[in-house]
């Protein structure tokens, strides 16, 4: 009982969310509840729920990361030019790593050079972007050995070996943050930096975890869905960050840090595609998905604004604060 | 000395910090247009058809085009509110409610101002959710898929032709040789350097982005002040919008991609601090120019576009990192 009373009640809104639509879509839409669909469900949540945990984890950590979608771009290009000397395990390893890499220095450097990493992100977004077109000869990679493709989403019930993928690294960062000290860490400078950072949290530490998982996680997103699909573009994953954000915001990851889960996210991603695919399978237009995205991210942060009291609670004490002080100006 | 705020420095050394600060301001703007300046030399010694009248006026109506959203977005970034990832969407919707409303015959005069109306609810709105406390970049994506949603919902993503000869003077015109979107941007321009620099709610946006707690201690408010910014971004979005629609008598959902970056590449360029308080309006200006004659040399030299997209990158690493040890130098020595 004490568990449940300590549920708040967005919540349970979220809760609310992710069954209704389901259960709403599994009525009103013939085929959306079947074996075949919901393994379509899973396909789409394998690459964006990944990408929807490398956001997460950063925005958990009180920064934000605009670079996952070129990153994935870029990973996929290499992908598809590893995959024929490499083979495809190995190939996903090592863009992994890169990626990891990448998100390492990343990490390092916001850390170093203290630039928001806002602003640090939105120049690697850019610069990643045209790194994509340059590799890859401005010019779809396209992989010749369709065995590769067929491996990676092979129909296993409602799972293939890429959504199994995307679940087991799921359940590894839920049990990182919620059991390793270095994953606590990563909330903690999200939650209070100062605080933290008094209390003995070394900043640069989880600063560069954020950043390294969340290169990593992008890069395995851009891999495993360009050797599914069998092609790269370098314009690819440029919608990305709508998504990602939005299923990050539905799974209870605040705004303000410090708050989310890796199971929350889960939770989100899943309810986009429970939107995604109950509004495509009677045929709508991909900008209504977007339109649809969008506007539930509109509503997410704005019930996040109006139900998270404490905060609203803080506003209205300062606003009654700065009219006295006014007043008193005036007076004097 | 009439200006009461000098009246408030206490510290002895007070006098001396201020004029050390300005003097890296005038280096800041020095270091913009030298930056601008080299690039034209660049541009004239390597590829004579850069300087040809002809792609100057080319040059100087696409940095009208990024100049004008990104004159709107400094308000934003001023403000402390970082940037906006919606105003490619307000200035491509702004086109088409504008070709829509041309084509029912609507008076040019009530068609622009209808569209701006609709543009402000919509920059009103966003600033509102930021006001509460919403991050301004997920506020504003949110923002922009909707728009770009609604929008292809509303066309059934087809362009939109105007169907009149009403604005094409606005569109195509070039009062003394200079294209009317030209005019628009240097006329926006002084507006915006004006306002920041000579009126109370200009002076409001840099306090609260230098210091947003100080500043609603001394009785200004954050909240409405990001209101006020985002209904700037979104108008100035839209006043483009409007002007892209005249001149190709088309509105389509697609005319603006790619030109948030490029503003937030001219706002960075032109040295404002990404975390507020600091930046102006002529910088952004000078910062837009520079994009644009950037672009422009880059595609006449045949530079693929990833390679393009690259060098923007490094410009925007370039300038953040020159700018943010000139401002800490300026602070601690």
């Amino acid at each position: 009982m004490r568990a449940l009373r300590r549920i708040t009640p967005i919540t349970w809104a979220r809760a609310a969310l992710f069954v209704g639509v389901f259960l709403i879509f599994s009525l009103a839409v013939d085929g959306f509840a079947t074996k075949n669909n919901v393994y379509t469900i899973f396909e789409g949540f394998a690459w964006q729920g990944l990408a929807a945990l490398a956001v997460g984890i950063t925005i958990i950590a009180g920064e934000f990361d605009l670079s996952v979608g070129s990153a994935a771009a870029v990973a996929g290009i290499l992908a598809m030019k590893f995959i024929p000397t490499l083979g495809l395990i190995p190939t996903i390893l090592v863009v992994g790593l890169i990626g990891m890499g990448f998100g390492l220095i990343q990490g390092m450097l916001i850390y170093r050079l203290k630039i928001a990493s806002l602003v640090f992100t939105l120049g690697s977004l850019i610069g990643l972007r045209g790194l994509a077109f340059m590799i890859s000869g401005e010019n779809t990679v396209v992989l010749h050995d369709l065995e590769v493709a067929k491996a990676v989403k092979r129909q296993l019930f409602i799972f293939s070996p890429f959504s199994l993928t995307t679940i087991a690294i799921f359940v590894v960062v839920a049990l990182f943050f919620r059991y390793h000290r270095y994953g606590r860490e990563v909330l903690a400078i999200g939650g209070g930096r100062n605080e933290a950072v008094a209390a003995g949290v070394p900043l640069a530490r989880p600063l560069v975890i954020a950043f390294a998982l969340s290169g990593m996680f992008a890069a395995l997103t851009g891999a495993l869905s360009s050797i599914k699909s069998g092609s790269a573009q370098p314009q690819g994953f440029e919608q990305l960050l709508l998504p990602a954000v939005t299923a990050a915001l539905i799974g209870g990851v605040s705004l303000f840090g410090g708050k989310g889960t890796a199971l929350g996210i889960a939770v989100g991603a899943l309810t986009i595609r429970f939107l995604n695919s109950g509004l495509s399978l009677p045929g709508a237009p991909y900008y209504v998905v977007t339109l649809t995205t969008g506007s539930l991210l509109i509503i997410v942060v704005l019930l996040e604004l109006v139900l998270d009291r404490p905060e609203l609670r803080n506003r209205l004490r300062l606003r009654r604060l700065q009219r006295a002080m006014a007043r008193e100006l005036r007076s004097s | 000395m009439k200006d009461p705020a000098t009246r408030l420095e206490i510290s002895p050394d007070a006098p001396d910090e201020a004029a050390r600060i300005r003097s890296s301001r005038i280096a800041t703007i020095a270091i913009v247009g030298a930056a601008v300046v080299v690039l034209f030399l660049v541009g004239w010694l390597t590829t004579p058809e850069f300087v040809r009248w002809a792609n100057l006026r080319n040059i100087i109506r696409a940095a009208a085009m990024i100049g004008m959203i990104a004159l709107g977005m400094t308000f934003i970034t001023l403000s402390g509110n970082f940037f906006s990832l919606s105003v490619s969407q307000t200035g491509a919707f702004s086109a088409i409610a504008f070709a829509y409303m041309l084509q029912w015959d609507w008076p040019l005069g009530l068609a622009i101002i209808a569209v701006l109306a609709g543009a402000l609810i919509v920059g009103a709105a966003q600033g509102g959710l930021v006001a509460l406390g919403g991050n301004p970049i997920v506020v504003t994506l949110g923002f922009g898929a909707a728009l770009f949603g609604l929008g292809s919902t509303l066309t059934d993503n087809k362009t939109i032709r105007t169907g009149s000869t009403a604005a094409d003077w606005m569109g195509t015109a070039r009062p003394l040789g200079i294209p009317t979107q030209t005019w628009a941007f240097i006329f926006l321009a002084i507006i915006a350097a004006v306002v920041l620099t000579r009126t109370r709610f200009g002076r409001n946006v840099l306090f609260v982005g230098g210091n947003k707690f100080a500043a609603a201690a001394s009785g200004i408010r954050p909240s409405r002040v990001a209101v006020q910014v985002f209904s700037i971004s979104a108008l100035a979005a839209s006043i483009a919008g409007i002007f892209l629609s005249a001149q190709f008598s088309e509105g389509r959902l697609d005319s603006f991609t790619g030109d948030d970056i490029n503003a937030i590449a001219a706002i960075l360029v032109g040295g404002a601090a990404l975390q507020g308080g600091e930046g102006s309006a002529l910088r952004t200006a000078l910062g837009a120019v520079f994009i644009a004659a950037l672009e422009n040399l880059m595609v006449l030299r045949k530079y693929s576009f990833g390679v393009r997209k690259l060098w923007v990158g490094v410009a925007i690493l370039a300038a953040v990192s020159l700018f943010n040890y000139l401002r800490s130098r300026a602070r601690t020595t």
